[in-house]
């Protein structure tokens, strides 16, 4: 909202010298954030009325001129000038050099082909008087030479306020410049100048007094969004152009002059922070006016004449036959003041906030008067702001005429204050102040609070204008308070707390582990992918497409809550394939799931993928899964896909899995993970060229698990051990652990482990040498050579039971 | 017999110089100092002479010996040293093939920028004594909006830019929505324990927003709260410039304004001074000096309220950090839509621990 200090210096003195920077900082540090302020006028106090002595063609430019002209002191200037219109004896505005114009450029001294021009002649443009000008401003003979132009139009230097709307929701006070005013007031510590006191009231209740019959008259239905209406009914209005001072202040808030009639609507509406409307009373049929909900829907052509969909239950303004005002928002086509107009009727109301702010979210349609509305305005304005329309009326078509009583209908107005008990004690606690009770009264009163103050306990009244929804508690009084004493003033203090041990949750800890050991151990990158994922994706990767869908989704990309990590990491693998032959990557995010009962599932999982163009990167990738699971103390068994072993965490029939590079891993007697390579057909639709295997595991379950390192130890054995190497040959598709799995039946007490020490490959004959390792140990006592032998033909025998053969010499 | 002596070592010293095998090296020992070497012939004469030759000679004789089989255990060091450094002559690898010439990847992993600063504020609250929650993404209206002193036709609820799964207007019994704060934690937190406790809450938050190089519709928070007897303004106050200093590891300058959010009361933004321009304005601080970094406040009592505490008897404050943006005017990321993109070239910068 623009705010101008020329308008705010009606109500408060504010020297003319006042530091505008500071001006804005304390605004900015006591009441809401200003955006920017922009001096208005600057230019036009170093712009000055000159008379033309001179035209000559430019030697190098046939449409330029160069211009000899002087400013009353016998001087003689000269510019380079291209405007058609210059002659000689004119009287126009002259720029001199240093002036920053409106449109931005700020004048040096620079040479136009070839001729140095001293400043520049003004269009109309160029001032900031219109949008768009032919040649250089003509003035009149008699403008006296020499003279600003700020003085000539007799126009004010300005400072306009831009504030941001958002950190205004909760202050409909602030949205005029009167209430601005009472902030300004305590800011720069001078009272506020309220000409609209009661003494006021009471003289323009008796000024505008008529016995005439109202010739329009009120029906206010109990359901409809109405807090309450007043209208009144001036007649012999002349519509015309308002004076330069309206007008220069509608454009110095940002708002277009109409005439007289609209513009007075729009200046009290930006004075008092309260809306209302004129009508041109020959436009309201039937003599009366109905405001009620509509019983069905209906269009509605609004003022700036585009057609709107009113629905039932929307609050409307009608005569006899037709809706005129769409409530609180804007009125229509069909009875608005118009130059034509005569006679014309005011309507200063008020509506329920939540009942406009609907309705103008629905059409779009925010207005100036909807945006104050939506904020809770107080009805107790209503009156004044009747009577300040109808004075300004008068004040510019005096030969207009009230015309009958004023007119209510709808609630009673009344207000009982709203009070609140504080005390000084309690604001100094929350505030961390030592604020004297005379102090903090003296801030509230200024605020027009009314404060009964003993020994430190506060009663507090509020004013009908800050109770509609800003003030309800004396939290609400205490950031008054904190505001206006400035919160940088409040000297930061540590408390004394007690001591007591903190640490991570067990979920956090998991996470922090996890990533601390991907990326130093498996010298992973974390990444972060969307947790929105769309159809495309999803057909792509041919994943079941059971998830969650938003309603307001910004793109059909991101309208689905992912259920699994796989289609993000995919995208992203696609993506860095392309540039980079080698990478492992990991992402630790959440998946949503939907259920019945709770509506989501949100389950914290892991997603590992490691990337070779030439090379498997599936073998790294599972030994560095049980590594893993190892570092984050779970016990997790890296197993094959077998039917007895459910997999719920993903379909094992996925065609992106490899058919024979898959392992399940088991934990707690539940797979809660598995490894794969992406199947070359699922690499082919990403263009994924080389090897990317992934693993995916499901953390949710014991997330919240306290993990306890399960190490035992046990002493150091004091008897040597033995190991007993020996290789066997298999055909190439045999497992090693299938060999391992044979070993098992071994059942001897002193053997410790079975483990592979080397395989070599004979591909031509598809077979493999696996050389394997048995250790023995005996914690009691030195094994024996007999023992020995014996066992390892106990091994040997077992084997051969399998098919299993030693190796040819 | 000294002339002779002295004859055979220098015969045995330059026999042996020149030799480069071990093998050859011994040879010449045996040649010299064997059972039939030319040091023995000698001893055995020594039996034959007189007492008095006995005398003179021995010690000579033992002497010259000694020296040989010095000069003999230097040659075969010299030549085992040569061997071994000829060996590692001959397997020497080129030591300056390392991993970061290398053109196949980043040759180690590292943290997402988020994880790092995340982590380095919690240390800083965990050391004062916070806690560390976090809660679900996918919330009601209950803990959104309602708890949080922002009931159905509240302004505020315009300025959340909210993804719905269920219309607000639809008559199901619980709308389900994406979390659009972090401040849902305050009402969990609050519930789950008894005051006072002080924790924060880094997280996930979604905004149904068009996405640009400053705007993200999925970008995360880290809700601070601290409820007690007598929390006061000028405790949120030591604790916001506490976490700025530990953060940038200087001295920030930090400003408080006036600022609206339901939930808390009396409410600020905290800004800060620009770090880019240093205060003297540019294109982040939008010419002004100052960044919005921080909404903060006291909880407001209605809230407390919502998580069963007594506002008489309690005060507390809250604090929204941006987190996002906390990490780009750290690291000076100019575009935030690179955290959620999957993109290496970007993760792959962070690998400073």
């Amino acid at each position: 909202m623009l705010i101008s200090l020329d308008w705010i210096k009606d109500f408060v003195d504010i020297k003319n010298d006042v530091d505008t920077k500071e001006l804005e900082s304390l605004f900015t540090l006591g009441v809401a954030e200003v955006e920017k302020t922009e001096v208005v006028g600057d230019h036009l106090s170093k712009i000055k009325i000159a008379e033309v002595v001179e035209k000559e063609k430019h030697p190098e430019a046939d449409k330029l001129n160069l211009v000899t002209f002087h400013i009353g002191d016998n001087k003689n200037l000269k510019v380079v000038c291209g405007a058609p219109n210059v002659k000689i004896g004119m009287k126009t505005a002259y720029a001199p050099l240093g002036v920053t114009l409106p449109n931005g450029l700020t004048l040096e001294p620079k040479k136009i082909r070839g001729v140095l021009s001293e400043g520049m002649l003004c269009s109309e443009e160029e001032l900031g008087f219109s949008e768009e000008s032919e040649g250089i401003i003509e003035l009149p003979s008699d403008a006296p030479l020499g003279m600003s132009a700020l003085e000539y139009y007799k126009l004010k230097k300005d400072l306009i306020f831009d504030i941001d709307n958002k950190s205004l929701t909760h202050r409909p006070d602030l949205w005029g410049h009167l209430g601005m005013a009472r902030e300004f007031a305590l800011l720069v510590n001078n009272p506020l100048k309220n000409p609209y006191d009661q003494a006021w009231l009471d003289k323009s209740k008796k000024d505008y007094q008529d016995s005439n019959n109202a010739p329009i008259t009120l029906k206010v239905e109990k359901d409809s969004s109405c807090l309450g209406y007043f209208g009144i009914s001036l007649n012999n209005v002349t519509v015309g152009e308002s004076p330069e001072w309206l007008k220069n202040r509608l454009i110095a808030v940002g708002l277009r002059p109409i005439n007289n009639i609209v513009d007075i609507s729009n200046y009290v509406m930006c004075e008092l922070g309260h809306p209302l409307h004129i009508f041109d009373q020959d436009l309201i049929e039937g003599g009366k006016l109905h405001i009620k909900k509509l019983s069905a829907n209906e269009k509605f052509i609004t003022l700036d004449e585009k057609e709107r969909e009113l629905i039932s239950g929307d609050t409307v303004i009608c005569d006899r036959n037709k809706p005129l005002v769409l409530a609180g928002i804007m009125g229509g086509l069909n009875s608005g003041v118009t130059e034509k107009t005569k006679n014309i009727f005011i309507e200063v109301a008020n509506w329920q906030a939540k009942e406009v702010r609907l309705t103008s979210t629905r059409l779009g349609l925010r207005s100036d008067s909807s945006s104050r509305y939506e904020k809770s305005l107080d009805s107790m304005q209503m009156l004044r702001t009747l009577y300040r329309t109808i004075e300004l009326v008068k004040e510019l078509s005096p030969e207009a005429s009230v015309i009958g009583e004023i007119q209510y209908d709808g609630p009673e107005l009344k207000y009982d204050p709203l009070l609140i008990n504080i005390s000084t004690s309690k604001i100094n606690r929350i505030l961390g102040t030592n604020l004297e009770a005379k102090k903090i009264t003296s801030i509230l009163e200024a605020l027009e609070f009314h404060v009964e103050e003993k020994d430190g306990a506060l009663k507090v009244s509020v004013p009908s204008f800050r109770a509609t929804k800003d003030i309800e508690c004396d939290a609400d009084l205490i950031e008054e308070v904190g505001r206006v004493i400035g919160y940088d003033n409040i000297e930061p203090v540590g408390p004394a707390l007690d001591i007591r041990p903190v640490e991570l949750s067990n979920r956090a800890n998991l996470c922090k582990d996890i990533r601390e050991f991907l990326v130093m151990n498996g010298n992973a990158n974390e990444v972060m992918t969307y947790p929105m994922v769309g159809d495309k994706l999803l057909e792509k990767c041919q994943l079941e497409n059971n998830s969650l869908n938003l309603i307001n989704s910004l793109s059909k990309d991101h309208d689905k809550m992912r259920n699994s990590l796989i289609p993000g990491m995919l995208e992203s693998a696609a993506l860095n394939c392309k540039n980079f032959s080698i990478f492992k990557s990991f992402e630790l995010g959440r998946v949503y799931l939907p259920e019945e009962k709770n509506f989501v599932n949100e389950r914290l999982q892991l997603c590992i993928s490691f990337y070779h163009q030439n090379e498997s990167t599936y073998l790294t990738l599972v030994n560095t899964v049980n590594r893993l699971f190892d570092y984050i103390n779970i016990s997790s068994q890296p197993i094959l896909k077998h039917p007895k072993f459910k997999n719920e965490i993903t379909d094992e029939n996925w065609m992106g899995m490899h058919p024979f590079e898959f392992h399940n891993f088991r934990v707690m007697g539940k797979i809660k993970g598995y490894a794969t390579t992406l199947h070359p057909l699922m690499a082919r639709k990403f263009k994924i060229k080389g090897n990317l295997s992934f693993a995916i595991i499901d953390l949710e379950d014991f997330a919240d698990k306290s993990r306890m390192a399960k190490v035992k130890y046990k002493p150091l054995p004091k008897f040597p051990g033995s190991n007993f190497d020996y290789t066997v040959s298999v055909a190439r598709s045999m497992n090693v652990s299938d060999i391992l799995d044979k070993l098992k039946k071994v059942k001897i007490k002193e053997i410790t482990s079975h483990s592979i020490v080397d395989v070599f490959e004979e591909k031509e004959k598809e077979i493999k040498h696996v050389t394997l390792r048995t250790s023995f140990l005996d914690r009691g006592a030195t094994l024996s050579g007999d023992f020995l032998k014996s066992s390892e033909q106990t091994i040997i025998a077992e084997l051969n039971k399998s098919g299993i053969e030693l190796k040819q010499a | 017999m000294k002339e002779k002596l002295d004859d055979i070592f220098n015969e045995f010293q330059s026999a042996i110089s020149e030799l480069k095998e071990q093998a050859d090296v011994l040879a010449a020992k045996a040649n010299f100092l064997g059972k039939k070497g030319k040091i023995s012939e000698i001893m055995k004469s020594i039996g034959s002479m007189s007492p008095e030759e006995k005398k003179t000679i021995g010690p000579l004789v033992n002497e010259t010996k000694n020296k040989m089989l010095n000069l003999l255990q230097d040659k075969l060091n010299q030549i085992e040293v040569d061997n071994i450094n000829l060996k590692l002559e001959k397997e020497r690898i080129d030591i300056t093939l390392l991993d970061n010439i290398k053109s196949e990847g980043p040759a180690h992993g590292g943290y997402h920028p988020r994880t790092i600063i995340q982590r380095e504020i919690e240390d800083v609250f965990l050391s004062m004594g916070f806690e560390v929650l976090d809660g679900p993404h996918v919330e009601d209206e209950f803990h959104n909006f309602e708890a949080l002193n922002i009931p159905a036709d509240h302004p505020a609820r315009d300025m959340q830019d909210t993804f719905w799964f269920h219309h607000p207007q639809s008559d199901e019994e619980k709308k389900y929505l994406l979390r659009t704060h972090t401040s849902t934690i305050q009402i969990r937190g609050m519930l789950e324990r008894k005051p006072p406790f002080r924790f924060i809450a880094p997280g996930t938050v979604f905004r149904c927003e068009r996405t640009d190089a400053s705007h993200e519709m999925v970008f995360n928070q880290l809700e601070g709260m601290m409820v007690g007897k007598d929390v006061s303004v000028a405790h949120l106050i030591y604790f916001m410039k506490t976490l700025l200093k530990e953060i940038f590891k200087k001295y920030v300058k930090v400003r408080l304004r006036p600022g609206f959010f339901p939930f808390v009361e009396p409410g600020f933004e905290l800004d800060i001074g620009c770090l880019i321009c240093n205060g003297k304005g540019c294109s982040v601080c939008k010419k002004t000096g100052w960044v919005e970094l921080l909404p903060c406040g006291m909880v407001h009592p209605n809230v407390l309220k919502a998580g069963n505490i007594d506002p008489d008897e309690w005060s507390g404050f809250a604090f929204g950090l941006g987190l996002d943006r906390l990490v780009m005017m750290r690291y000076g990321i100019d575009d935030i839509r690179h955290f959620n993109n999957g993109d290496l070239r970007f993760y792959e910068q962070f690998q400073s621990f």
